[in-house]
């Protein structure tokens, strides 16, 4: 590929072998390869997608651990413009998936675009090349825009445990599996009780020697409506495409009326917690145990979760649910607070992701060299959840506030999609070099939002979630339906955006009305 | 930290059942109790017990083993492809044997057993008696019977026994709708508790104490109700106690215990002379946790008897 622009005037620190690109993507999960088909679909090809993997995936490239599937049906949780009418299950499993991203990337022919092993280390705005500096693994790159889809469950967390380096068996992070550890005849802990644990556990219970979940919060469980598609439906999607879009459709609105529950008046939720209570009492006799698995908090407070063997795997005759709380991690056992140790030969950590406090964030540095975890040090702040003041051409996908736990995330990714999408066509339409946000739009995005978060079931339920940042702000959920952030991110809102045109100096901005 | 050490581990039975067994203790511990629970209980029965054993298991002076029976807790019951499904205690019998031998293949044994767990260690002793004298040092019998549990027909286990096997199988496919029926009348409900305090506790039964004993009954299957109940009908072991009369045996029943009356206790301590029978005043059937203290109070004795025959040794 070559690119159609004229170089710009060198700048001081620009390596000379450096790549030189229109747009530049980071990361080739759901919302990279989204945003990559995007700009093929309309003919673009000056672009990169940097991918520090060797492959395209991301969550579904990385969480392979036994068990692991997606929650929301595949009908649903799938691109709208690349419907699979041959999804084995209502939901798939992670292989399953990670075909249908890797099968679309081809399709759409966006993989000669990716940079594999390209892990992203930093990328610094040069005002005066009005570029972005981008340094990976894989070499220098330069680009008019950056596009950060860097995904905001990527990056494993590790918990704090004192001793955990000096443990002797084998510890692995739920999305770091390592497939080669065999764990028939293992006595195993499972850290954490979330959503990643929720899958692993009842997927190795069966074949390990004992399980030991330690949970510091119990989860709302209801059951899971999983089940294969029938070759027939299956043939039906082909020749129908129409009828698998009116289910994706039936579910995308019934899984909006939760919204109705957890933001606006959690009375609604009712239902809901009576069905995960029945659906608990049903499948745990034991009266400790099932004290110990039932939620203090609001449901929906922390992610709702689906399963219909999670309870049966902890109520096993080789499992162990423990809530003490892990006091320390020794060579060959795991101690908790209340001075139990437990023989221990391999530690899996189902502890989540670092959410509010993305990586990415650290190595973005905008103008006047400061970072974007710098700007976001008292939490994280954006205009529509895609622009930054003082990043220039940088968008972020999935940034803050785009989560949803009732839904398909991949809805809001390529609502995302189209606003960037819309953002680079009105700079090629108005000849723009430079496009940035201003600091009143982004305070006007964060009281939005922290209006519609007021009484939210996930700031009012109780609970200590990721949702929450450290100062208790929601800086990572959409606190209402999604088609209103569909409509609010529908086009680019101009007025809130400061443009410079190509050749016109940095000083004078051209300030939209 | 001083820590004490525990784990579970499931117990698998030739016929494929899985029991489920919580270890607390070391593996260098000298002597191992294990304890076996009663009918429609699980091993939280013998919680009172544990708690006032922690220190000793703490301090590394025994080891102790509690498990659910099969069908009962968190234990499994056979896998519905194995071909003798009929449930007997004689099963409960081989399945202690079973634990002990993944559990605790070396090394001095105490059981202690409380109604149907008493009744499983004296199928234990008739099925494997070379265990007797040689691995198993010592035993505590807990409200418990060797037979005849359904002769006295005014006893509460008579009364049920009356039952005719058809009704019974009529009851296991409706037990479905038992199990509903169940939950109208929660442990939490007054009437509830004072049903099953008037069953099963003595006169000094607290109503905390009675609270848990419901809450552990109530969460044991009907299955496990009615299967169990021919086979403790037809459990008879007066005649194969003998191996029973090489350890140290300790015999405990409540004065109000309408399910084995203290006749039953009586019988046992004439089939086994040395052993100690204590009748138990203003007690009940739910011994382990109406009277903890004189049960650990024996089962220390016995521990002690089981290491001082391995000096012997
Ligand atoms: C186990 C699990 C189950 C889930 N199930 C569901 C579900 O059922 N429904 C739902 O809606 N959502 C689910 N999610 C959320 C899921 O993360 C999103 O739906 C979606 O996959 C996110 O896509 P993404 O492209 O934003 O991020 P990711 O898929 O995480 O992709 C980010 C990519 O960026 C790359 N990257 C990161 N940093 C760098 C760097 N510095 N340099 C180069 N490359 C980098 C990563 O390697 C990765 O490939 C689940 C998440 C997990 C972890």
């Amino acid at each position: 590929m070559t690119s159609t622009l004229e170089t710009p005037a060198a700048s001081p620190d620009a390596s000379p072998d450096a790549r030189e690109v229109r747009v530049a993507i980071i990361g080739s999960g759901f919302a990279g390869l989204g945003m990559a088909i995007a700009l093929r679909r309309r003919g673009e090809t000056d672009f990169v997608v940097l991918e520090r993997a060797g492959d395209v995936g991301g969550t579904w490239r990385d969480n392979t651990y036994p068990g692991a599937a997606c929650d929301v049906q595949s009908n649903l949780y799938s691109f709208s413009f690349a419907p699979n009418p041959r999804w084995g299950r209502s939901y798939s499993e992670q292989p399953e998936i990670q075909a249908y991203l890797r099968a679309t990337a081809d399709r759409f022919d966006v993989r000669r675009h990716c940079v594999f092993g390209a892990d992203v280390t930093s990328a610094r705005w040069d005002d005066a090349a009005r570029r972005w500096h981008v340094t990976t693994t894989a070499g220098e790159f330069r680009a008019r825009v950056l596009i950060s889809a860097a995904g905001a469950l990527a990056d494993p967390a590790r918990p704090d445990i004192p001793g955990l380096d000096t443990f002797a068996g084998t510890v692995m992070h739920s999305a770091r599996w390592e497939h080669a550890h065999d764990l028939s005849g293992k006595r195993v802990a499972v850290i954490g009780t979330g959503a990643s644990a929720i899958q692993v556990v009842p997927a190795i219970q069966p074949i390990v020697d004992s399980i030991t979940v330690y949970q510091r919060t119990p989860a709302w469980v209801v059951p899971r409506t999983d089940h294969p598609v029938k070759p027939w439906t299956r043939r039906l999607y082909t020749y129908v495409p129409g009828l698998q879009r009116g289910i994706r459709a039936f579910l995308y609105l019934f899984r909006e009326f939760l919204v109705i529950g957890l933001a606006k008046n959690r009375r609604f939720l009712r239902p809901v917690a009576k069905l995960a209570r029945t659906h608990l009492h049903r499948q745990v006799r034991d009266p400790k145990l099932r004290k110990a698995l039932t939620p203090d908090y609001t449901i929906g407070c922390k992610r709702i979760l689906i399963s219909n063997d999670y309870f049966p795997a902890v109520a096993a005759p080789n499992a162990e649910l423990v809530t003490a709380g892990i006091a320390e991690v020794r060579p060959h056992s795991v101690v908790t607070r209340d001075g139990v140790e437990r023989p221990t030969d391999t530690i899996v950590l189902a502890t989540g992701f670092s959410v509010t406090d993305l990586p990415i964030a650290k190595r973005i540095r905008g103008r006047e060299g400061r970072s974007l975890a710098d700007v976001w040090s008292d939490g994280m702040v954006s205009n529509r959840s895609a622009a930054v003041a003082g990043f220039p051409n940088l968008f972020l996908l999935v940034g803050p506030n785009v989560g949803v736990g009732h839904t398909s995330m991949v809805y809001m990714i390529e609502s995302q999609v189209a606003y960037v999408d819309d953002a680079l066509r009105t700079m090629d339409a108005e000849g723009l070099d430079v496009l940035e946000t201003t600091p009143a739009a982004q305070e006007a995005w964060r009281s939005l939002v922290a209006e519609k978060s007021k009484g939210t079931v996930w700031l009012a339920g109780g609970c200590a979630s990721w949702y929450l940042d450290r100062h208790g702000h929601n800086t990572t959920l959409w606190p209402d339906f999604t088609f209103r952030f569909r409509r609010l991110t529908r086009k680019l809102d101009r007025e809130n955006y400061v443009g410079v045109p190509a050749g016109a100096p940095a000083s004078r901005p051209e300030v939209a009305a | 930290m001083h820590t004490v050490w525990r784990r579970v581990a499931a117990v698998r039975t030739p016929d494929g059942a899985q029991l489920h067994a919580v270890v607390d203790g070391s593996e260098d511990a000298p002597v191992t109790l294990v304890l076996a629970h009663g009918w429609t209980l699980a091993q939280a029965a013998w919680d009172d017990v544990a708690d006032l054993l922690a220190p000793r298991i703490a301090d590394g002076e025994l080891r102790l083993i509690r498990y659910d029976q099969r069908g009962h807790g968190r234990s499994t019951w056979p896998s519905p492809t194995h071909p003798d499904a009929e449930i007997s205690i004689d099963q409960l019998g081989a399945d202690l044997a079973s634990l002990l031998d993944q559990l605790v293949p070396t090394g001095p044994v105490v059981l202690g057993g409380h109604s149907m767990g008493g009744m499983t260690i004296m199928c234990l002793a008739a099925a494997r008696p070379e265990l007797f004298g040689d691995r198993v040092r010592g035993v505590a019998l807990v409200s418990t019977s060797a037979g005849d549990l359904t002769s006295d027909p005014r006893s509460a286990a008579g009364r049920m026994a009356a039952l005719k096997p058809g009704v019974l199988n009529a009851a296991l496919a409706g037990a479905v709708l038992v199990e509903k029926l169940r939950t109208l009348l929660p442990p939490s409900h007054p009437r509830h508790r004072r049903m099953v305090r008037e069953l099963l506790y003595g006169a000094d039964a607290s109503d905390a104490m009675v609270l848990a004993g419901a809450e552990i009954m109530h969460a044991s299957t009907v299955r496990a109700f009615i299967t169990f109940m021919p086979a403790l009908d037809e459990h008879d072991k007066r005649e194969n106690l003998s191996a029973l009369t090489r350890v140290p045996v300790e015999i405990f029943v409540g004065d109000e215990d309408k399910l084995t009356p203290p006749r039953h206790s009586r019988q046992l301590a004439d089939a086994l002379p040395d052993a100690q029978l204590h009748q138990v005043e203003r007690t009940g059937h739910m011994l382990p946790q109406e009277r903890p203290q004189l049960l650990v109070d024996a089962l220390l004795r016995l521990l002690e008897a089981a290491l001082d025959d391995r000096a012997a040794a």
